[in-house]
């Protein structure tokens, strides 16, 4: 059976564990390609306007192998931690999928909670009872793919340059150098190094949302707001580069929270959408750059 | 102690009635107009939902008429409302006003210990018994289901009247008068007159108006500034309109979760489009799409501010439900930069199309 695998969203992240999971099922697994122009155009054709970027571009990597496989993976991942959500669009995201695009095959979205050791299993079996009906062989193949995915560490450390700059936002956004149009390597160019979330224990991270009158209940609004103030007020970066999906609600809130905790720490706020111009970003990493050197020169 | 609130629909008519039951001084700041929208989206993060922008300029009216005690309802779903109380305190912080907030959770979130505690740091500016104070409460709850119910009447019947525009005026009244009692029993009093005076409006049952509902976020929605205005404006036109989610509505579901028993009716009735429940309210706009379709309306109109994450995936949703039921849909999108021209050249567009689907338009004759 040909599983459909989109790469998109948290795709980069946890592509480890499923993919180890599903081939030690014996489904044959089918991705999408890269995110390039045409996964995009894709997705903007199928999706409703008003979602945020990361989403139409899973539109388009759902839209490009949706007639190559017999059952598609679209996961509703509901909540990581306890009462941690990711966004609204991620558990009506199988929803929007069947309503945006025709034609499309079966889909593989019973529900995530990834806290949980019992509803984890529900959707182990769920998901492994399509393809085997041997649960024993259900059973290795999550014990193989969550030690494969413990051994896999995602993360961009370029920390051997004089500046560096904390690089804050999802992994989606991170991860996917179409989207942010290469970002890293555009600042290594500048001579900027940067350090993200990964190089930080979770527990200072969980510490620092303390400061916080209210928990926030997005998980990656808490790493967003615990790394950066962290690793600004610990004088772990010279400045703060957050990359964000136009019109993304989460970072209209986490933004400020940040800018609220750090007031005047150099900040930089990329916007990025279908339509985002290559030279306006170039020019804005340009300019922050600049006031970074000369700031690093005065102090 | 002088509370003020945000203002949401009918609920400061609940609200001024248990606040002069209990003797607690109070401010009610002036209805959303165009005023708080402009210094709302002012002071406010540029990327946030229409209604926080609305409710910091309802704050600073208030604040500038003596206000010092801020009361709002937070949440801690996935969607943006449970992250207001932390930004606004910030927000206005910053502008240098100091202030008490009182952020009232539900329980099990904060523990049901500290959520009595902040109740009762409300009620101790009363020095009513608490028997008394139990009292005014249900008073102020049959005050938001009496103003809900003539609300909904009279959209109702205002596409039944006879002489037109005698539902709005009566209902215009009853808004006035209401606020101009000072106990909660002369609200209850002046709105049930109302009532009354609503149901002796003479109508033709003959009449086939076209009736919509109105669905979507729920602020935007039920605060009539966020929409231009849209119930009245359809009233105007003749056209019934209903709308399922309430003020009073807000309450019941809110008492009936911990139970499951929570809107059944729409749970039933959104299962096959969207089984879960993905934070806000798009599980109950999909519901009452399909329920709408059901109970014979003739189209629904979907209200929602930019950038509202639940209703984007209802959106998605909605044009299959169109598709599948034969149900026409509009989709308004609201925010601070919403030209009213514009907005009723949509609307009018729209009850054309069921006009003409009702086949009592002799277009090219």
């Amino acid at each position: 059976m040909k599983l459909g695998i989109p790469k998109g969203l948290l795709y980069c992240k946890y592509h480890t564990f499923i993919e180890t999971f599903f081939k030690e099922l014996g489904a044959e697994i089918i991705t999408s390609q890269d995110t390039d122009k045409y996964i995009l155009n894709l997705g903007t054709k199928y999706c409703v306007d008003e979602a945020c970027l990361p989403i139409k571009v899973f539109h388009g990597h759902v839209a490009s192998i949706k007639d190559k496989c017999d059952i598609m993976l679209i996961p509703r991942i509901m909540q990581l931690e306890k009462r941690e959500f990711i966004c609204p669009k991620f558990c009506g995201l199988p929803e929007m999928i069947i309503n945006d695009i025709p034609n499309m095959p079966p889909l593989l979205s019973y529900p995530i909670y990834a806290f949980s050791k019992t509803k984890r299993r529900n959707w182990l079996l769920q998901a492994g009872l399509i393809f085997t009906k041997n649960i024993f062989k259900i059973n290795t193949a999550y014990k193989k793919a969550l030690r494969d995915q413990e051994n896999y560490k995602l993360s961009i450390d370029t920390s051997g340059f004089p500046i560096k700059t904390a690089l804050v936002s999802h992994p989606y956004n991170l991860y996917d150098s179409f989207t942010n149009m290469n970002i890293v390597k555009k600042l290594n160019k500048l001579g900027i190094g940067i350090v993200t979330e990964e190089s930080i224990n979770e527990t200072i991270i969980n510490s620092e949302v303390d400061h916080l009158f209210k928990k926030p209940f997005w998980h990656f609004a808490k790493n967003s707001y615990g790394f950066s103030t962290y690793a600004a007020e610990n004088k772990k970066v010279d400045g703060i580069i957050y990359i964000s999906s136009f019109a993304c609600g989460i970072d209209s809130v986490v933004i400020e929270l940040i800018k609220n905790r750090l007031k005047d720490f150099p900040m930089l706020i990329l916007k990025i959408d279908e339509q985002t111009g290559e030279a306006g970003f170039n020019t804005r990493l340009e300019a922050f750059s600049d006031m970074l050197k000369r700031r690093c020169a005065n102090l | 102690m002088k509370i003020t609130f945000p203002h949401l629909g009918n609920t400061c008519f609940a609200a001024k009635a248990v606040f002069d039951g209990l003797g607690i001084d109070y401010i009610i700041p002036p209805l959303s107009n165009r005023r708080a929208l402009e210094i709302g989206s002012f002071y406010s993060p540029e990327e946030i939902c229409l209604p926080f922008k609305i409710m910091i300029g309802n704050y600073i009216q208030s604040i500038k008429q003596g206000a010092d005690t801020i009361l709002i309802v937070g949440s801690c779903g996935p969607c943006r409302f449970g992250e207001y109380c932390e930004l606004q305190m910030n927000l206005l912080k910053k502008l240098g006003y100091n202030l008490n907030f009182i952020v009232l959770d539900y329980p099990k979130d904060i523990g049901l210990k500290e959520l009595m505690r902040r109740l009762l740091s409300i009620g101790s500016g009363s020095n009513k018994t608490s028997i008394e104070k139990l009292k005014v409460v249900h008073q102020g709850l049959k005050i938001i289901n009496l103003m809900d119910n003539i609300d909904k009447k009279a959209k109702l019947l205002s596409g039944y009247e006879i002489k037109k525009g005698q539902c709005k005026d009566i209902l215009k009244n009853c808004k006035l008068k209401a606020f101009k009692t000072t106990s909660p029993e002369e609200m209850i009093f002046t709105i049930k007159n109302h009532m009354e005076e609503l149901s002796k409006v003479p109508i033709s049952k003959n009449k086939k108006p076209l009736k919509i509902a109105i669905i979507g976020e729920i602020y935007t929605i039920i605060e009539p500034f966020s929409n231009l205005f849209i119930e009245e404006k359809l009233m105007n036109y003749g056209v019934s309109t209903a709308r399922y989610l309430s003020p009073s509505w807000w309450i019941k579901d809110m008492a009936l979760s911990p139970l499951k028993l929570n809107s059944l009716n729409l749970r039933r009735n959104s299962k096959k489009y969207l089984p879960y429940y993905i934070g806000g309210h798009a599980k109950e706009c999909i519901g009452e799409a399909v329920l709408a379709d059901k109970s014979g309306f003739d189209g629904a109109i979907q209200i929602f501010p930019m950038g509202c994450m639940p209703e984007i995936v209802s959106k998605a949703i909605l044009t299959t439900i169109s598709k599948d039921k034969n149900f026409p849909i509009l989709t308004l999108i609201v925010d601070e930069m919403t030209g009213e021209a514009g907005y009723i050249t949509r609307i009018e567009a729209f009850l054309d199309l069921l006009e003409r689907r009702k086949k009592n338009v002799l277009y090219g004759s």
